[in-house]
């Protein structure tokens, strides 16, 4: 097994963790067994025993992403202003808090609320602290991964350009804030699981994520907005509300150290930052065997499924052709419905994607001009991103906790793989998109007015073109049939850019169609027929064998 | 029975219900140390559960269970360190090698990593599996994993074995050596809670049999004792007759009959 770095940085800090009543040695091997898995890939079900040994190729979670690299590399603007750090630094927390919080809410509470290990772990000498404690350096050793790229480059700027103690408070707040982060969300958690009971509370999760996640790209924009980011040199105004935002806390360090304004009210902030962390830190780590006694909730029998399947049935009669592509419709809808990671994971970027089109209409409207002005923009091409649920969504298609079903897959008389993703991505658009298109339409068509209704009918079929896009640039992967592990999710992160770079090009197309009288009509059925290609030969029909 | 010691196990008066149903309704037992009691029932008797919560696995139980004396409910894990436990999945961390896996599994117990470490590989390769010692278990077959299974049950040298189901998937002779180190152990003091659907093993293993239906005891004693007070011959019998159980017969054919129709209407 690996040795890792962070281990051995964790057994300088041994004597804390004895303090909370944590057994450190278990702890450690339980960190390091678990960073070693991560760093493996389970070969699946469907790959057959080629792979089995040792294989070289693997990805280590600490592997850098480079898109996180890049966006580090904005942030370098923000640590390179003299003066006014309470502006530039609020802002550079703001946009690290809104991308850690949305990664933790998505790629994370499923490690968080995870149950599998119970049954291994548990029943040796563990005890709840320790086994909580494993799972939240986890999660935090990623975070903090997650984190040092993000402000990796700016960190080293700093030291350069604004001296060791900028650097020192920065490096500090940033650690303290994935604290933060991390503990209020387990706790957020925890007073769920506490609070409901039961079937209800598998669902109150999912629909606590989506709030979370909308609540926390609202409050992102409310930060930069409140700060109003073209006014970097205004001068600062202290306001009751600045209490309010955790961002504003972290910058204040800077500005009553380096900036020389002792007032009160910065004083007061940056006690915030470090005692709010500290202290729910401290809550937690009391809190903690019950976090996992309260997790048990989770695995309590599975009320009876309700559905009869009804919805599913007349849904594949109508869009499906053929008895498989009806099959894994159905099958599709249904584990959707069920697979609790899948709703972990996707339930998040649902709420993002709902509230993503507002936050840019939002932006328009400040920019002055009421609904009229609004009207007479293109602004309703916003509307484009919520297909930005789709990327995640077939992304996750693939992964199922129960993944070791997929042998069904060879064992079952299939023609060919073409109508088994044919029906899954068609049941993803239906139960996915087609109900967040349908909230988002009803909403534009009430701001723009029935004019848009032309545009709107158009961009149904441009997402339904994107979502087969989405699926074509990602490894093809039979449903539900890989295990899921957050390392392997950076071999994603390439088509991600290209996806965005695609729901961007199809949103530019519409505009530059929308300027030529009458270009529309011509453009509906040129992307009706493009649908109908691209589904063509991205599910050909005859295709035999394959596996 | 007559027991000079102190039992390693005492539950008194077990309740357990999940949201909709009891599943455990009072049960009583005093377990000593030698003996391999053979803990049987139908499916959802509660047997699982009542192995879970001896493990700490599952809460929210009425009742005491001690274990070594102790009350399990005040928190302190460490008497699971005297305990192994074969589950009845065979949940294992399937990425890593049989070695890291044994080795990680000895420290939870506190053993050293090499030591552990060694001592698996001695026992791995008693059971014919020094070849996969350094493959990783997501290649083993069933059998191989279960006796992973076994291995890491009895690294640490415990006093109580809980086993679930612990002879699925190993071959005849496997087996047999299995059940001879039950034997062996149970000679030596260990205490072996065996619970099972294979009559035959049940019988010739066990020095005890407990069976319970619907969340209750309803016999307790040893094969010999529990022939007795029934008129059938083997414990699959007596199994049926104290579940009530009689009508296998009118099911399977139904069940047949089911299996055919399906053909006619081709």
């Amino acid at each position: 097994m690996t040795e890792f770095y962070v281990l051995k940085l964790l057994d300088r800090l041994q004597g804390v963790f004895r303090r909370t009543g944590v057994d450190y040695p278990v702890l450690r091997s339980i960190l390091q067994v678990k960073l070693t898995m991560d760093a493996r890939r389970t070969p699946t079900v469907l790959a057959g025993g080629k792979d089995n040994k040792q294989t070289t190729a693997e990805g280590s979670p600490f592997r850098i992403q480079w898109i996180y690299l890049l966006l580090g590399l904005m942030l370098i603007l923000f640590v390179v202003q003299d003066g006014n750090y309470i502006f530039s630094m609020s802002i550079t927390f703001a946009i690290l808090m809104f991308m850690i919080a949305t990664t933790l809410i998505s790629d994370f509470s499923s490690v968080m609320l995870d149950l599998r290990d119970k049954n291994i772990l548990f029943s040796k000498p563990v005890n709840r602290r320790t086994l909580n404690m494993a799972k939240s350096l986890h999660v935090l050793i990623y975070l903090l991964t997650l984190t040092l790229t993000v402000t990796g480059p700016s960190l080293i700027v700093s030291l350069f350009k604004q001296g060791i103690v900028f650097f020192l408070i920065y490096a500090a707040a940033v650690i303290l804030m994935d604290c933060l982060i991390l503990v209020i969300t387990a706790l957020i958690y925890l007073l769920i699981l506490r609070v409901f009971d039961g079937e209800k509370l598998k669902d109150i999760i999912n629909y606590v994520q989506i709030i979370l996640s909308i609540g926390i790209a609202v409050g992102y924009q409310l930060v930069s907005r409140l700060f109003n980011l073209a006014d970097l040199t205004v001068s600062y105004e202290p306001a009751w509300w600045q209490y309010l935002l955790a961002p504003a806390w972290f910058a204040s360090p800077f500005e009553l150290l380096l900036g020389g304004n002792r007032s009160v009210h910065l004083t007061v902030m940056s006690v915030l930052a470090l005692v709010v962390p500290v202290l729910l830190l401290a809550v937690y780590i009391k809190l903690m065997p019950m976090f996992e006694r309260s997790l048990q909730k989770l695995a309590s029998e599975e009320g009876a499924g309700k559905d009869s399947g009804n919805m599913a049935r007349r849904l594949s009669e109508l869009f499906c052709q053929g008895k498989e592509e009806a099959l894994f419709f159905r099958f599709t809808w249904s584990m959707m419905r069920n697979e609790r990671d899948f709703k972990l994971k996707v339930y998040p970027t649902f709420g993002l994607s709902l509230i993503l089109p507002f936050i840019f209409i939002f932006n328009v409207l400040w920019g002055g001009g009421g609904l009229e002005e609004l009207r007479n923009t293109k602004a309703f091409l916003f509307i484009y991103f919520c297909a930005l649920l789709m990327m995640t969504a077939v992304q996750m298609l693939r992964y199922s906790t129960s993944y070791r079903g997929a042998w069904i897959y060879k064992t079952i008389p299939l023609p060919g793989l073409s109508p088994v993703y044919r029906g899954m991505l068609k049941a993803a658009i239906l139960r996915l998109l087609i109900p967040l298109f349908v909230i988002e339409g009803a909403i534009f068509l009430w701001l723009f007015g029935v004019r848009f209704l032309p545009h709107l009918i158009i961009v149904l079929p441009a997402l339904l073109l994107y979502s087969v896009l989405c699926f074509r640039l990602l490894p093809k992967s039979l449903p539900f049939s890989e295990q899921y592990s957050a390392a392997r999710q950076k071999d994603f992160t390439g088509s991600a850019f290209v996806q965005m770079f695609i729901l961007m090009g199809l949103a530019g197309l519409h505009y530059v169609i929308s300027l030529i009288p009458f270009g529309i009509y011509i453009y509906a059925p040129v992307l009706v027929i493009a649908n109908w290609w691209i589904w063509r030969i991205s599910f050909p029909r005859a295709e035999l064998g394959g596996s | 029975m007559n027991h000079a010691q102190e039992p390693v196990i005492s539950i008194e008066g077990l309740w357990m219900n999940y949201s909709d149903r009891m599943v455990l309704r009072g049960i009583d037992l005093a377990v000593y140390p030698g003996q391999i009691i053979g803990y049987i029932g139908p499916n959802g008797a509660g047997k699982s559960t009542t192995v879970k919560i001896m493990l700490g696995l599952v809460e929210g139980y009425t009742g005491t269970v001690r274990i070594f004396g102790r009350d399990i409910s005040d928190g302190d894990a460490a008497y699971k360190r005297r305990i192994g436990y074969v589950p009845e999945v065979a949940e294992l961390y399937d990425s890593l090698t049989a070695k890291e896996y044994l080795g990680f599994i000895g420290e939870l117990y506190g053993m050293k990593r090499t030591d552990a470490e060694e001592k698996a590989e001695r026992l791995m390769g008693l059971l014919n599996l020094e070849h996969a010692f350094n493959m990783r278990i997501a290649s083993y077959s069933k059998g191989m994993r279960q006796k992973v299974l076994l291995i890491s049950s009895m690294l640490h040298d415990p006093d109580i074995l809980f086993l679930d189901e612990p002879l699925s998937g190993l071959d005849a002779n496997s087996v047999m050596i299995v059940k001879e180190i039950f034997a062996s152990l149970a000679a030596r003091g260990k205490t072996i809670f065996y619970s099972s659907h294979i009559m035959d093993v049940v019988e010739k293993i066990s020095s005890r049999i407990i069976l319970i239906n619907g969340g209750d005891i309803v016999a307790d004693g040893s094969f010999a004792e529990l022939k007795e007070k029934s008129r059938e011959g083997s414990l699959e019998g007596i199994f049926n007759e104290l579940t009530g159980f009689d009508r296998f017969r009118d099911i399977a054919g139904e069940f047949v009959a089911v299996i055919g129709e399906g053909d006619s209407n081709d």
